[in-house]
């Protein structure tokens, strides 16, 4: 069984100075997760109150990283993840995977 | 204060209405904010009348004085009821009123202002998860409709929405949306996922259905990990 995982926070987050979505796509290749993806929000709102769009100078959009992996590969992966977040939102949800190319991994 | 039911008093007086050496609304301004309670405001009305009969006006020199003040304060049912009676025996010449009022927003800018970095709080459970397909062009009263959306999720108190653009698609209108330069208006699809309690999912479902005029709601259960701030945390726990 394989598992999604959505992240849920906002661009402007960063971890030990770099912004939290790349810091949280390089953790998975490190933990060699089969991939992630970024998506970058036209506008959206979360645990801080002010609503998140892009403004003529500052850009803090919502954003959100799509995960899939086996489950024992994620709950390997979250925890991590959950320390790197500040606030924010993980959805997890269960799938079916119909393809994996497996040439693309060793 | 949290949103929801509350009470609302009004109290009108005279501006000049002596107690115990000073005015009235003054020292019930000051009890007020002895008690605690969230704020009140004091009016001067432009004219009005009273029990007595008489009118107060600005216009005529000799009725000038005696001007009417309303007091007024928004607060807890328990918090109105503990200090009611203090008021009543307070107010010698003039009327209270109470009534049933809703609280929408409580807002404080200095509270909300950068707080130090505070470590999350996990809550962990099942939930489910919206996600709403419109079309970047739909208007709902003027303005774009993913826009209206998100505000009225945000007036619903859903956890949080995040609206993202997708490059290309086609749905319930028909026809292919995709960028081209013959077009200076964009109409890409455009998706709306929304994470909260299944209770307060199926409220924002009906809301969003009746702005909806052609789109599709997906709904799919998710287990949901929320990390947030304690601050937020003791309010909902207070709510």
């Amino acid at each position: 069984m394989a598992k999604l995982v959505r992240l849920h926070f906002s661009e402007s987050d960063r971890h030990r100075g770099r912004p939290l979505y790349e810091a949280i796509v390089e953790k998975c290749r490190e933990m060699r997760i089969a991939g992630a993806t970024v998506f970058r929000g036209l506008e959206g709102y979360g645990e801080t109150a002010g609503l998140h769009r892009a403004r003529w100078f500052t850009r803090e959009q919502p954003i959100v990283v799509v995960i899939v992996d086996a489950a024992e590969n994620i709950d390997r992966l979250l925890p991590a993840v959950e320390e790197m977040m500040d606030t924010g939102l993980i959805a997890l949800s269960e799938v079916s995977v119909v393809r994996v190319q497996k040439s693309a991994r060793q | 204060m949290t949103r929801g039911a509350a009470k609302k008093v009004t109290i009108y007086l005279n501006e000049d209405t002596p107690f115990h050496g000073g005015t009235l609304y003054e020292a019930i301004l000051e009890f007020l904010l002895h008690k605690g309670v969230a704020g009140a405001t004091a009016t001067r009305c432009m004219a009005g009348f009273g029990g007595h009969h008489r009118m107060h006006t600005p216009k005529i020199e000799l009725l000038a004085e005696h001007l009417p003040v309303r007091v007024e304060f928004v607060e807890t049912a328990e918090k109105v009821e503990e200090i009611l009676p203090t008021l009543y025996d307070m107010v010698n010449d003039g009327l209270i009123e109470v009534q049933d009022t809703t609280v929408i927003k409580v807002a404080d800018r200095d509270r909300q202002a950068a707080q130090p970095k505070r470590p999350h709080e996990r809550r962990q459970g099942p939930a489910t998860l919206m996600r709403i397909f419109l079309g970047e062009a739909d208007k709902w009263h003027g303005e774009p409709l993913y826009d209206a959306i998100v505000k009225k999720l945000r007036l619903m108190d859903i956890a949080g929405a995040t609206v993202s653009r997708g490059i290309l698609g086609y749905g319930a209108k028909g026809h292919t949306h995709k960028q081209s330069f013959l077009h200076l208006s964009r109409d890409m699809p455009v998706m709306i996922a929304v994470v909260d309690t299944p209770e307060k999912i199926q409220a924002a479902t009906g809301a969003v259905e009746e702005m909806l005029e052609d789109g599709l709601i997906v709904l799919s259960g998710v287990e949901a990990i929320r990390l947030v701030h304690s601050l937020r945390a003791a309010e909902a726990a207070d709510g």
